[in-house]
């Protein structure tokens, strides 16, 4: 598998605070690859030192093929990092020409372009101290893009947008990644998005990769059978803690291979099964599972040890 | 990489109208409308004595040569006023990335080095232009004056020593950019654009007062290596002296020390903003 990111044993502290923890991830060339993790699990620190911005303080990484920092490599990179900021007396039009020159210059066709690609066409010639999140995060993205990188970084890059922004921000992304070929790294607190969008994902904590795969087995691995049945107690009785109630129903932890010898456990004890039904885990169980947290209160459930 | 660095700066800084207008052309104004002010008093009160006394008018009819404004332009290219105006060129482009939080998107794009040269590229250009519109200012001040006076205008350049006017104005511009240079490191390593715009002033300020009623108090000569060294301001004054020399002629070596100095002055502080800037954390602005 080639790969667009190495990171082995990559380490980040700030006085006594571990951003990054002996950080080990391979991320493979193409395709839309999500970070995941609570706050201050490192993704942005990664990012932040994946792009240069920051030293690590241990461990090494190669980026395109360069060390970190390299600028031949990072200029092969697009990245927008939290939400942007810009010269409040530019507007949209000039910020791109002004980082276009920085880079070499990039055709002001291409620039028109990107700012309709955004939606920004309309507000291209107003300033920026104007805009809204929204917009700044569109800004942002043609930023990141109109010179053609190989490789993107975006955090959090549907942040502050309308749902048909996220919409067409999900759309964008994916085409970049399927047609032209671009390899994407995103980082987004909005599991659903990046279940839709992304083909693999690694889950942070702590600094750490807990969990890393493809979305498709991630979510597979967390199958359950959802069973109708009476009497609930006797079902209970014979499938013990892998049970747990949703309402009237079961809700059973058991793999597709021993499913059907626990129905016939369960018939075998008597009890009337009206409904068995496979429901598949999304990222979000996923991510609460491998971290940890409720996601209501920040309250850590279970698990949390094993990711420090 | 330095070309797009510097095409990258200049761009932004054209934007930026207001920096611009304070920076390069309001000292040009208020000079002009201050010596047009003056020519205009100076002329009602000389008529006016004239008028009492029965005096002929002082000049009469002597012609006004502009080719004094050269000079003039050169000379006082580095007076305060613009340094103090500069600064504020100076605090946007150098500190400007910090205040904007724009460095984490503009530092993926080129080498950090040459993103700071490229800014003191532009600022260089920027203490041209400054200089240019002097001397377009020190000319509107010379016609303003035959104007309002009624005199002729003529432009003599007999007594014009070509040589001592492009040294004055070399040094005059090497002033600029090393007070400008100050606010570079000032901006790298505070982060802030109030101390890239008050830490040059205020050593500027301090300086000057070292340089005038102090240095002898605490026994230091104008041109010991310690005030040259310590005070650009006065290497400045010292080689601004070697290029038109006046009646007390320098002591032996001070050139060579001012030279060092100024030299000093702008070499170390590009060099220690670099190696700062080279290690710095550009993910919090």
């Amino acid at each position: 598998m080639e790969t667009v990111i190495e990171i082995r044993g990559l380490t980040k502290t700030y006085g006594t605070v571990k951003a990054l923890d002996g950080l080990t991830l391979s991320i493979p060339r193409g395709g839309v690859y999500g970070i995941l993790g609570p706050n201050g699990a490192g993704k942005s620190t990664l990012f932040r030192t994946l792009l240069g911005l920051i030293r690590p303080t241990g461990g090494e990484a190669t980026v395109m093929g360069g060390r970190i920092g390299d600028p031949a490599a990072t200029r092969r990179m697009g990245s927008m990092i939290e939400t942007p900021r810009f010269p409040p007396f530019m507007t949209a039009r000039q910020v791109l020409v002004w980082l276009g020159y920085a880079h070499g210059g990039v055709p002001i066709a291409e620039i028109e372009a990107w700012l309709k690609r955004v939606g920004l066409t309309e507000a291209a010639d107003r300033r920026v101290r104007g805009f809204s999140v929204g917009m700044l995060q569109r800004l942002g993205v043609a930023a990141a893009l109109m010179t053609k990188p190989d490789l993107v970084i975006l955090d959090e890059p549907t942040s502050g947008m309308d749902p048909p922004g996220i919409q067409e921000m999900r759309a964008l992304i994916r085409s970049l990644a399927d047609d032209d070929g671009v390899t994407i790294i995103l980082a987004s607190h909005q599991l659903q998005e990046v279940q839709r969008v992304c083909d693999r994902v690694a889950i942070f904590n702590k600094g750490k990769v807990i969990t890393e795969g493809r979305v498709s087995d991630l979510t597979a691995s967390g199958e359950r059978l959802r069973l109708s049945v009476t009497p609930l107690a006797r079902a209970m009785g014979v499938l013990g803690d892998r049970a747990t109630l949703d309402g009237d129903a079961l809700i059973a932890a058991v793999p597709r291979a021993e499913a059907a010898a626990t129905i016939r456990a369960l018939v075998e004890a008597g009890v009337e099964i009206e409904e068995a039904r496979w429901i598949g885990a999304d990222l979000e169980d996923v991510f609460m599972s491998e971290t940890g947290w409720t996601g209501v209160q920040g309250t850590p459930v279970k698990g949390a040890d094993h990711a420090g | 990489m330095l070309v797009d660095a510097l095409k990258s700066e200049a761009y932004r800084v054209s934007r930026n109208r207001t920096a611009v207008f304070f920076s390069v052309l309001l000292t040009p104004l208020l000079f002009i409308i201050g010596g047009v002010a003056f020519h205009i008093i100076t002329k009602t009160k000389g008529d006016a004595l004239a008028a009492k006394a029965s005096l002929p008018a002082a000049l009469g009819n002597q012609p006004v040569n502009l080719a004094e404004a050269l000079e003039f332009a050169a000379g006082n290219g580095a007076n305060g006023v613009l340094l103090v105006f500069m600064l504020l060129a100076a605090a946007s482009v150098y500190a400007g990335d910090y205040r904007w939080e724009t460095w984490r998107l503009i530092s993926a794009r080129n080498g950090r080095p040459w993103l700071l040269l490229g800014k003191i590229g532009v600022m260089k250009a920027l203490a041209m232009i400054a200089m240019l519109a002097m001397l377009i200012a020190a000319f509107i001040f010379f016609i303003s004056q035959a104007v309002v006076a009624g005199r002729p205008m003529s432009f003599d350049l007999s007594d014009f020593d070509l040589g001592q006017f492009l040294l004055t104005g070399l040094l005059s511009y090497i002033r600029i950019v090393q007070y400008g240079l100050i606010a570079l490191l000032a901006a790298v390593v505070s982060r802030s654009l109030l101390a890239a715009l008050f830490v040059p002033w205020a050593l500027g300020f301090a300086q000057s007062i070292l340089g005038g009623p102090l240095t002898p108090v605490i026994g230091w000569a104008p041109t010991d290596w310690a005030s040259q060294l310590l005070l650009p301001g006065l290497a400045y004054d010292t080689l601004k002296a070697a290029v038109s020399p006046g009646p007390m002629p320098l002591p032996e070596g001070a050139v060579m020390k001012a030279i060092v100095s100024l030299t000093l002055w702008c070499v170390v502080p590009v060099a220690a903003s670099i190696a700062w800037f080279q290690r710095q954390d550009l993910s919090k602005e």
